[in-house]
């Protein structure tokens, strides 16, 4: 499978926030996506999830368009994604929240049910799993959004910035899914400003700087390259 | 599922429970008019079951529960006013008429949030009732439209009236128990993460719509039956705020909220209505109360005194909370 | 001449309007919610104004400015006892605070409607008129001294919002609050007193609508739900949150509604509106000239 971008653009207002981004995901790679604040990642993320519509471009997954698809649909051909801003069902259990997930997705009520409880093990959050969605503190509902991708392997996981504001340890759980299932076979897209793990686990990183990409390869060559350092630092470097 | 399972299966067996009490009253109430204000409290059962469904559980607050009973009531009663149809038929046809708008206005509103939906689900409302007020050459305006009744006891109506709200009580258990209990509550708590999960999102909340419409559509037109008098009036602002209140009052987004609420608001009204009139003050008084302080209702308290352990965190630790 | 004849009293109809639709635009640009009871200020104030004037046997030019009073004092206590949970962060509704505020100002409304009819009784009251001229000639127009002096009040006190919210310090202050709270709270802002004022402001002007109309209309409790849902009309064309927005709305309405019920149907004169409003909601939900509506 792959995920394909061709000349996606979007502009708002005045502002174009993605300026024709061309990129090609191919199935089983692990890759990160950096770039300073306002560099149009999570607008990108927004378009490849279906929750924003190109202005113009493509965007395909194992050969399909589904750029300005809705959401679920998209959700169904394969493309989970988490959000910048923790979203997840407050007002249900820990629990419910993996199976909505689940049975959105096809798995029957005992398939989720085992899935979740599966899920929850590997999460750490067994014990917290009868408590509703708002009781769980910040980090545990990352950890559970980032469970809600998993009940059901999507084709390519996008994870918007999964490790901002999590503590240590649970860094540490999710790290060590992403690359266990990697290792399984799963593809990860993955934005974060935490530079250190994107070098850990991404073998390769696309580096975004006002709209447009300016860097696609091996992750040390991005972070050495000039280019991706003037974006971060401003101004000229010698 | 384990969770909300358990809950909502004490619920459902409460739910079970009250009605069974108030199978056994024609025991020790016989006086008819007492009879004919708990078969009234049913209907608002009816409406507040389907506007909780709705509101509660798919978080769309819609002001127009009132205007689908209108619609169902003037269903069976133009069918029997105008081809005798049988009332059997009528009711039958008033679901379908006020599911049917019911899902019309769900794709209105789609896109709607908070106010903008309460607006438009409220002029919605009133347009109707305008219309259906003014249309004096089909529907007799204000004077109402006479329809016949079914039978000829008043305890047959209430039996009537308890087993629909019975059948109804089991359908809705059956639907939140499946996925769509999960669906709709994924919805109310964010549609964009539960669109991003693969939850149809259009497709269920439509749905809501039309499941809701249609229960307050059959409340519309059993009572049309009763009272055997249909008028714009059922579809007052007015009467939307009742069946709000008494689901606000009995505990929302439960399922035995509503039922408790309604009748015992209902009732209690009939009662105070008795005694001195005061009984919209204190019960609008009620509702302010509960919903500034208390929005779990009267099921909440419940649940809170019978079962401590399992109360969630209290409201002071809890920043972005809801109790 | 009937059509100059239609336009003069649409308009000051359509400034009646304002008057009640003002205050909601505040309230929603401010807290962004939709009063419910707004309907029952503008009947406090109906009946304050003629209650005093003729129980009490007060002046009328008296009996106004009271009535105004009145009308500030109900929205300051609405805005006090049941609007902070909207903004001091805990709301035992949590997420959902728009519905706890359709709930609760819905409830108030109830209450508000009951409370006169039992204190009062459901008997219409017709409020005294602030100038016993019952036809004057204004060039081609025939009008009553009545309407006309009622207009010019109303006319005044638009314009007098306008000038408070644009030059005053609690004018600034409101807007600011208005566009951002958590910023205008930063800023030193005393958000919770700047939505008290403006409840105050918005039951003041609605109960001046009261008051103005209570000789035309026969005030009965529920008096207020009909200038009510024409007020959401009005905030909802014009823009949530648009004061500008909202008097241009107004107008239009008055005149609208004047010509719809001569030329096309008087019994159906309150359904335009309405059709209105949906319409625009679905099309254009930001109004003339108001803000996007909160979406994702």
């Amino acid at each position: 499978m792959s995920l394909v971008a061709r000349s996606v653009t979007k502009a708002f207002g005045g502002i174009t926030a993605v300026n024709s981004v061309s990129f090609e995901i191919a199935a089983g790679e692990l890759v990160g996506l950096v770039g300073p604040n306002g560099s149009g990642k999570t607008t990108l993320l927004n378009i490849l999830g279906g929750q924003l519509t190109p202005d113009s471009g493509a965007v395909t997954l194992d050969g399909k368009r589904i750029e300005g698809l809705a959401p679920e649909r998209i959700a169904h051909h394969g493309l989970l994604r988490m959000f910048q801003h923790t979203r997840i069902f407050p007002r249900i259990s820990a629990l419910d929240n993996l199976l909505v997930a689940g049975r959105a997705l096809g798995l029957g009520p005992q398939a989720a049910l085992r899935k979740a409880e599966q899920l929850l093990d590997e999460l750490r959050l067994r014990e917290v799993m009868e408590l509703d969605g708002a009781n769980l503190s910040g980090g545990q509902q990352k950890l559970l959004e980032f469970g809600t991708c998993f009940m059901v392997p999507p084709h390519i996981a996008l994870l918007d910035e999964p490790f901002a504001g999590v503590h240590v340890t649970m860094k540490q759980i999710m790290a060590d899914v992403i690359r266990r299932r990697h290792a399984a076979g799963q593809t990860f897209l993955i934005v974060s400003h935490d530079m250190p793990v994107i070098l850990e686990l991404c073998p390769r990183s696309i580096c975004m700087n006002a709209g447009s990409v300016i860097a696609d390869e091996d992750t040390r060559s991005v972070l050495s390259d000039p280019r991706v350092m003037e974006a971060y630092l401003g101004g000229a470097t010698v | 599922m384990q969770h909300f399972h358990h809950r909502i299966a004490l619920e459902f067996t409460l739910v079970l429970g009250v009605l069974a009490v108030v199978a056994c009253l024609p025991v020790v109430i016989t006086n008819p008019y007492w009879l004919g204000v708990i078969i009234v409290s049913m209907y608002f059962a009816l409406l507040a079951s389907g506007w909780n469904l709705l509101a509660g559980y798919t978080g769309q607050f819609s002001l127009a529960p009132a205007c689908f009973a209108m619609i169902g009531a003037y269903t069976t009663g133009l069918l029997a006013h105008y081809f005798s149809a049988p009332p059997w038929f009528g009711i039958a046809a008033a679901m379908v008429v006020a599911g049917g708008v019911g899902s019309l206005l769900g794709r209105i509103v789609l896109r709607l949030r908070g106010p903008y939906l309460a607006l438009t689900t409220l002029s919605f409302a009133e347009v109707i009732r305008v219309v259906i007020g003014n249309s004096y050459n089909v529907t007799r305006g204000d004077l109402g439209l006479n329809v016949p009744g079914i039978f000829d006891s008043r305890l047959a109506y209430y039996f009537l009236f308890l087993a629909v709200l019975v059948l109804v009580q089991i359908a809705l258990f059956a639907l939140l128990k499946a996925r769509v209990g999960l669906y709709l509550q994924a919805i109310r708590d964010d549609e964009v993460a539960a669109a991003s999960r693969g939850v149809n999102v259009v497709f269920w909340k439509t749905a809501a719509f039309t499941i809701s419409a249609a229960v307050s559509g059959l409340a519309g037109a059993l009572y049309g039956h009763f009272s055997q008098l249909v008028s714009p009036e059922l579809g007052l602002i007015f009467q939307t705020g009742l069946v709000i209140s008494m689901v606000v009052i009995g505990g929302i987004g439960s399922l035995v909220g509503p039922v408790v609420g309604a009748l015992l608001v209902y009732i209690a009204s009939e009662w105070l209505r008795d005694v001195g009139g005061y009984h919209l003050i204190v019960f609008a008084l009620l509702v302010i109360l509960f919903s500034r302080f208390f929005r779990e209702g009267l099921w909440g308290l419940v649940r809170r005194a019978l079962a401590p352990a399992r109360a969630p965190l209290p409201a002071a630790t809890v920043k972005r909370g809801w109790l | 001449m009937l059509i100059l004849d239609l336009i003069v009293n649409g308009v000051i109809m359509g400034l009646f309007y304002a008057l009640m639709a003002i205050g909601l635009s505040l309230i929603f640009g401010i807290l962004k919610v939709i009063n419910f009871a707004h309907g029952e200020f503008y009947m406090v104030g109906a009946y304050a104004y003629t209650l005093i004037a003729l129980r009490l046997g007060v002046p009328v030019w008296l009996a106004l400015p009271a009535a105004l009073a009145a009308g500030a004092a109900i929205g300051w206590l609405t805005e006090r006892s049941l609007m902070q949970p909207l903004y001091r962060g805990y709301t035992s509704w949590g997420f959902m605070r728009d519905e706890y505020a359709v709930v609760v100002t819905f409830a108030l409304s109830l209450f508000l409607i009951n409370l006169v009819d039992k204190v009062v009784g459901p008997y219409p009251h017709r409020g005294p008129e602030l100038i016993a001229i019952p036809r004057m000639a204004i060039g081609p127009i025939m009008i009553s001294g009545h309407r006309l002096l009622a207009a010019g009040l109303a006319l005044a006190a638009v314009i007098g919002v306008m000038l408070f919210l644009r030059y005053s310090a609690w004018g600034k202050q409101i807007q600011a609050v208005a566009q951002n709270r958590f910023g205008a709270s930063l800023a030193g802002i005393d958000t919770g007193k700047a939505s008290a004022v403006v409840f105050a402001v918005s039951g003041a002007l609605a109960a001046l609508a009261g008051g103005l109309l209570a000789p035309l209309i026969n005030a009965t409790p529920d008096v207020g739900s009909f200038p009510a849902i024409k007020s959401y009309v009005i905030v909802v064309l014009g823009g949530m949150g648009s004061v500008p927005g909202s008097i241009i709305a107004s107008l239009l309405l008055g005149v609208l509604e004047g010509f719809g019920a001569v030329y096309i149907s008087y019994d159906y004169r309150d359904a335009y509106g309405l059709v209105i409003l949906i319409l625009v909601l679905l099309l254009r939900p930001q109004g003339l000239f108001g803000e996007r509506a909160r979406e994702v």
